[in-house]
């Protein structure tokens, strides 16, 4: 390693070291921000107005607002107020592999979490202040997900979400039927069509039916005193199948295709539940009509196509057609570098199909939160919501739009001040001898 | 009478055959009258008109004017010279996935003389739906072995490849052979006492780069000779005469300070051109790339930076090359995203690149670097008429272009997305499916 090489990696090992460092300062402090354009989601836009939180949330809102004495103050004068980011499709902070590929159905597993991605620290530095984390696409049922908080520096125990969803991911389509797969037919796995896709859910959730059936009918005999009842034999597979046409487990559906959408939408209702939010639905604008009427939400991707066949109609006018017929929308990253500007997703909204700016900022705010489950909780400025909150140096959809701030549950947990850039980076090292070999 | 009555139903079909599937635009005369015009020499005009003629910018001001022109209403618009991606596969790939969509690269490590301006889709949906946002050509490569081929500068629009062609011969693509670890050719990086295994690898790449050093020299010997009239043709080695005399520069991939490093020193030590295509790590060697005059063509900005890097690396980086005196572009790297290449500049822009240099880094620095600046690059008198109008700031995601000129034609904005919207958004609104 030469000389030169040894001194960056010098200096960005520090660099690491104290953007590590930062995090672990968070503290539960009050704060007031003053003088700031805020963009409620819920309620309009406040010019010069001030937000107040104390004990992690948001106790006031508005233009007069009195700001307690001895809280620290963060002076807002053009900057933007926006809720935190809520990315509905993630990957990152999951332990080891994120599919249980083995089976086509596995809803009894569920992803572990980890605290030392880097990514969520990224995702910080980039507004976001909770994602639902989820099982890979590999599985028409695949696992169940996390809804974690970006709480940068704690332990992976203290990053769910108290209060959000169970969801578990169902995936349809091309990557289930591992259609790019070049293996005979004999050495792979059902279901390799559409079809076959469809027949699975249906065995899989009647298996589930009948599990259920078996247990009520076991759980009347003991009420009545039955004592020859002999319980069932306990399934964490079908136990899942049966919390998931209970609604007590939601389902979130990679999907891509009209027509496997609608198809997901008809077995759900025949089994007697609803389908919660799809995932990428890229084709939903081509059924908007139906995926409103059953109940279903979408979590989709702004400007993503043409990268596999099933892909081929997608198109950025997706979140506007489906939010003008009735679908909640939001738009999420499934992708480690998306997360940091989702800000710039939901403004394509805007671009293409005229939504308004109100709804292009709920597809990653109070949109995400419905779909996760917290919208009770976070995704709008709001007396009494927990504060999670991002804050820019200009309008979030505004081309020099960048991140100052975010915190959440009232904490700052990034700050650029504080933060490693690049340009501090050059500054500290223009104060490092170098022997540049040129 | 009969033949103005066959021009007035000429003209109703118009409206018919501008929305014809991949039209590369109606030609004409036409004013674009009374906007902002963003020139890329330095000034931005107000109220000024563009006149387009010919397939060319006839003149461009406030009193520029044209007798019987098409007129275009600029009041409150904005004009730009049409962007460029400077990195594509744009007519060359098509939905990911599919071989056959996908013929990019040929087999063999030595292939300068494969040139992907033969091979280009016209009609490449992905094509039409890059000029739709006012990105009106781009750089397309060929990709795979030691010399990949010739990456060719294309307009978004065209009859034939011959009439899309803008440079057919813009660049190399060259990827020099790199020892394991991340490190440049010449043996720097991860080395470190391997096994058998690691030293038969970096064996085998010195062996390649003496092959290249060797096939590069030969072709200077080749070149001579056949100046001379004294050499059999053969096409390979024809195919380097431009390279070897720097008239053609090469695109070499790098990333990390030692792969920067390596390519400007492997330029220099073969008398070559170099563009560094990538650049992930510039900053950290932007006094050598602007001391050698050695432009970037910058990866995708919508990228994470390395390991242990700063959160904001990628996107500061652009301002800090600026700064340094850095010449670069930008470029998406794909085909699918790269509508949407001003909004990675819009990223720069967000972390301290100024605004009118991200302009600049998609238009005259792309149109310099692939020496097409006497063709476009600027609204200027005599360059092609590659130009679009914007409701506003072009590196704003909000705003809408209206207008797209390619070659002096005026293009149609109208696409496979659109057509999508258009059909699904008339969709009779009911209270749902039946049931």
């Amino acid at each position: 390693m030469s000389t030169l090489q040894r001194t960056w990696t010098r200096a960005l090992r520090g660099a690491l070291a104290v953007a590590l460092l930062a995090p672990a300062a968070a503290t539960a402090q009050d704060i007031a921000i003053r003088n700031a354009t805020i963009l409620t989601v819920s309620d309009g836009t406040i010019a010069g107005g001030t937000v107040v939180v104390r004990g992690g949330r948001i106790t006031a809102v508005g233009r007069d607002v009195a700001i307690p004495a001895g809280i620290r103050v963060i002076d807002g004068t053009g900057m933007y107020v926006m809720p935190g980011i809520i990315d509905a499709h993630s990957h990152m902070a999951i332990e080891g592999g994120i599919n249980e590929g083995s089976e086509s159905v596995t809803p009894e597993v569920i992803v572990p979490v980890r605290d030392d991605d880097q990514t969520i620290y990224r995702a910080l530095a980039g507004g976001v202040t909770s994602a639902l984390l989820l099982h890979g696409s590999a599985n028409t049922i695949g696992g169940q997900g996390a809804v974690i908080k970006m709480r940068w520096g704690q332990p992976a125990d203290s990053l769910h979400f108290e209060g959000a969803h169970r969801i578990v991911k169902f995936a349809l389509g091309e990557n289930v039927t591992r259609a790019s797969s070049t293996a005979p037919a004999s050495e792979r796995r059902f279901p390799m069509s559409r079809m076959g896709v469809e027949q699975t859910l249906r065995w899989w959730f009647s298996q589930g039916q009948e599990y259920d059936r078996e247990w009520s009918e076991h759980r009347a005999r003991v009420q009545r005193g039955d004592r020859t009842a002999i319980e069932p034999r306990r399934d964490l597979r079908l136990e899942a199948l049966a919390d998931i046409m209970r609604g007590d487990i939601k389902v979130h559906a990679h999907s891509y295709r009209g027509d496997e959408i609608l198809m997901l939408m008809r077995v759900a209702e025949d089994f007697g539940f609803r389908i919660n939010t799809f995932q990428h639905v890229l084709e939903g604008y081509k059924v908007a009509d139906e995926i409103a009427q059953h109940g279903a939400m979408a979590s989709t991707f702004a400007e993503m196509w043409g990268y596999k066949v099933e892909a081929a109609d997608a198109i950025p006018y997706n979140m506007a057609i489906m939010a003008d017929r009735g679908v909640v929308v939001s738009v999420n990253s499934d992708s480690g570098e998306r997360v940091r500007r989702l800000y710039q997703e939901a403004a394509i909204g805007m671009k293409y199909g005229n939504m308004s700016e109100t709804e292009a900022l709920k597809m990653i705010t109070l949109n995400p939160a419905r779909q996760l489950g917290v919208d009770d909780q976070v995704g709008t400025i709001e007396v009494g919501k927990e504060a999670d909150i991002a804050i820019f140096n200009a309008h979030p959809f505004a081309p020099e739009a960048r991140v100052e701030m975010t915190l959440v549950d009232g904490k700052v947990y990034f700050d650029r001040n504080q933060a490693m850039t690049l340009r501090k980076l050059l500054d500290m090292l223009r104060g490092i001898t170098t022997t540049e070999a040129s | 009478m009969r033949g103005a009555l066959r021009l007035v139903l000429a003209l109703c079909a118009l409206p018919a055959v501008l929305h014809a599937q991949a039209q590369p635009g109606v030609e004409g005369t036409f004013v674009i009258r009374g906007a902002t015009v963003w020139t890329g020499t330095g000034q931005t005009l107000q109220n000024a008109n563009v006149v387009i003629r010919n397939g060319r910018i006839e003149a461009v001001g406030p009193n520029a004017n044209a007798a019987g022109a098409t007129e275009i209403d600029g009041r409150g618009k904005f004009v730009y010279p049409g962007m460029i991606d400077s990195y594509t596969p744009l007519g060359l790939a098509e939905i990911g996935g599919i071989a056959t969509m996908n013929l990019r690269s040929e087999m063999g490590e030595y292939n300068p003389h494969m040139r992907a301006v033969v091979a280009l889709n016209v009609d490449s949906d992905m094509i039409a739906i890059t000029r739709a946002n006012g990105v009106t050509s781009a750089i397309t490569a060929p990709s795979g072995g030691i010399i990949g081929g010739q990456a060719a500068l294309i307009n978004m629009a065209g009859w034939t490849w011959e009439d899309m062609a803008v440079h057919p011969s813009a660049a190399y693509v060259l990827n020099l052979p790199r020892q394991p670890g991340g490190g440049g050719p010449g043996g720097g990086g991860g080395g470190g006492g391997g096994g058998g295994a690691a030293a038969q690898a970096r064996e085998r790449v010195e062996q390649q780069l003496r092959e290249l050093r060797s096939v590069l020299t030969t072709a200077r010997e080749y070149d001579r000779a056949r100046a001379a009239g004294a050499a059999q043709s053969d096409l390979m080695y024809e195919a380097l005469r431009p390279l070897v005399r720097s008239e053609v520069p090469a695109l070499v991939s790098a990333d990390t300070e030692e792969q920067i490093r390596s390519a400007i020193t492997f330029g220099e030590d073969l008398g070559i051109r170099i563009i560094i295509l990538g650049g992930r790590e510039a900053w950290k060697v932007r006094d050598v790339l602007a001391r050698t005059n050695t432009p970037v063509v910058l990866g995708s900005i919508q990228s994470t930076p390395s390991g242990d890097a700063p959160y904001d690396a990628i996107y500061a980086q652009p301002g800090v090359l600026h700064e340094a005196g850095v010449k670069f572009a930008f470029s998406t790297g794909g085909a699918s995203g790269a509508r949407h290449v001003p909004y990675h500049a819009a990223l720069a822009v967000a972390y301290g690149l100024p605004k009118d240099v991200a302009m600049r880094a998609l238009t005259v620095w792309p149109a310099e670097i692939f020496g097409a600046a006497a063709q476009i690059g600027t609204i200027e008198a005599g360059k092609l008429a590659n130009v679009f109008v914007t409701t506003g700031d072009p590196l704003d995601i909000r705003s809408q272009v209206t207008e797209v000129f390619i070659k002096g034609r005026r293009v149609p904005l109208d696409d496979r997305h659109t057509r999508l919207y258009e059909k699904y958004n008339s969709r009779p609104k009911a209270g749902g499916g039946e049931r």
